[in-house]
C-alpha cells in the first residue's frame, strides 16, 4: 500500500475508533446497562495500558545487562513516587527528567 | 468562538489546563519528531495529531508506520492503547448527561487523560451541568491547541533538539504522572506489576503485539485481585 494512502487509512480508522471509544458511554451506550464482570475489568484497563506502554519505553527489550537501562530505570521509579505522593505532572517530569540527566552524567564521568 | 472566550467557565478551564499543556508539550514534540521519522508529510502529521489526538496512539502509530507493519496491525494496537477512554467516558458520562446532545459529541472529541483528570474535579465541585460542560471545553481547547503547535514544531524542528536532553523520556514520565497516583489498592497495583511482567516477557512478539497480550493480561489479573480481595476480606 502507498504510504501516504496507509497514513491517512491510519488516522482516519484509529481516529473514528478513538473517538467512539471517548463518546462510548457518553452517549451510545448512555442508557445501557454495564454487565458487572465488565464494570469490574474496566476498572484496570488504565493501570494495565498504561504501564504495558510505559515499561518498554523505559527497559530496553528484549532484555539485556540491567545496566543499560539502569539510569532510565531509576529516574522511573523517582518519577513514580513523585507522582504518587504530590500528583503532579509538571513535578513528576521535572524530577524524572533532571534524575536521567545527573545519572547519565555520572555513567559518562564514571562509567 | 468569541463568544466563549469572554465566558467566566471557559476561561477557567483553559487557565486550569495550562500546567498540563506545558507537562504535555515535550511529548507534543516527541510525536512531532516521530512523524517525521516515520516519512510522513506535514499535513499528514498534522492530521494525525488532530483528528487522531492521543499521543499514546500516534506515537505507536508512527512506530509502526516506521517499521512497515500492516494495517490491520496498527489499528488494533493503537484501539487497544485507547480502550483507556471507555473509562473516562463511562466516569464522564454522569457529568455530561444534562447537557444537549450535539455539546456531548463535541466534548467527547476533546476528553483526554489530562482533560478527564481535570473536569471530573470540577464537576465533583458542583454547579451548574452548563459551567462544567464550557469548564471541559476550555480545558480541552487549549489542550487540543497547544497538541498541535507541539507536534508542529517537533515535527519541523524535531532534529535540532540534541540526543544528551533524552526527550523521548518525557513520554513515559507523562504516562507515569498518570498511573502511578492510582497505585492505592492491591488490585491495580497487581494489574499494573502482571502488565510490566508480560510485556518483558512476551517482548519476543513481532509488531509489539507484546503491548496488546500484556494489557488483556494485566486487565484479567487486576479483576482477579479485585475478587479475591473481595472473597477474602471480612466485613
Amino acid at each position: 500500500m502507498d504510504a501516504t494512502l496507509k497514513l491517512w487509512a491510519v488516522i482516519a480508522t484509529v481516529g473514528t475508533l478513538n473517538y467512539l471509544s471517548r463518546l462510548s458511554f457518553i452517549a451510545l451506550f448512555a442508557n445501557r446497562h454495564v454487565p458487572p464482570l465488565l464494570g469490574r475489568a474496566f476498572r484496570y484497563v488504565p493501570a494495565a495500558m498504561l504501564t504495558a506502554l510505559v515499561v518498554p519505553m523505559v527497559v530496553t527489550l528484549p532484555l539485556g545487562p540491567i545496566a543499560a537501562s539502569a539510569p532510565k530505570i531509576v529516574a522511573a521509579l523517582v518519577a513514580g513516587v513523585v507522582a504518587f505522593v504530590t500528583h503532579s505532572q509538571l513535578k513528576t517530569l521535572g524530577s524524572g527528567m533532571v534524575t536521567l540527566w545527573v545519572l547519565e552524567a555520572l555513567a559518562q564521568r564514571f562509567g | 468562538m468569541r463568544q466563549f472566550a469572554s465566558d467566566r467557565d471557559f476561561r477557567a478551564g483553559f487557565v486550569a489546563m495550562l500546567p498540563a499543556c506545558i507537562g504535555i508539550a515535550p511529548f507534543g514534540l516527541v510525536c512531532g519528531v516521530g512523524a517525521a521519522a516515520a516519512g510522513a508529510s506535514a499535513l499528514g502529521a498534522l492530521g494525525l495529531s488532530a483528528i487522531v489526538f492521543s499521543g499514546a496512539a500516534q506515537i505507536l502509530a508512527v512506530q509502526l508506520l516506521a517499521a512497515g507493519s500492516p494495517l490491520a496491525v496498527i489499528v488494533l494496537t493503537c484501539f487497544v492503547a485507547g480502550l483507556r477512554f471507555l473509562i473516562y467516558s463511562a466516569a464522564m458520562a454522569p457529568y455530561l448527561r444534562p447537557l444537549p446532545a450535539r455539546w456531548q459529541h463535541g466534548l467527547a472529541f476533546l476528553l483526554t487523560d489530562q482533560a478527564f483528570a481535570a473536569s471530573v474535579r470540577r464537576f465533583d465541585a458542583g454547579g451548574d451541568p452548563r459551567g462544567g460542560g464550557l469548564f471541559f471545553f476550555g480545558g480541552g481547547f487549549a489542550l487540543w491547541t497547544s497538541w498541535q503547535l507541539t507536534n508542529i514544531v517537533g515535527y519541523f524542528l524535531g532534529n535540532l533538539i540534541p540526543a544528551a536532553w533524552s526527550l523521548d523520556f518525557a513520554v513515559p514520565l507523562c504516562f507515569i504522572a498518570l498511573v502511578a497516583p492510582h497505585f492505592r489498592s492491591y488490585p491495580t497495583i497487581t494489574a499494573a506489576l502482571v502488565a510490566a511482567f508480560a510485556v518483558i516477557a512476551f517482548a519476543g512478539l513481532p509488531m509489539k503485539l507484546n503491548l496488546i497480550v500484556a494489557g488483556v493480561i494485566g486487565i484479567a489479573a487486576g479483576t482477579l485481585a479485585d475478587f479475591a480481595r473481595e472473597r477474602w476480606t471480612p466485613r
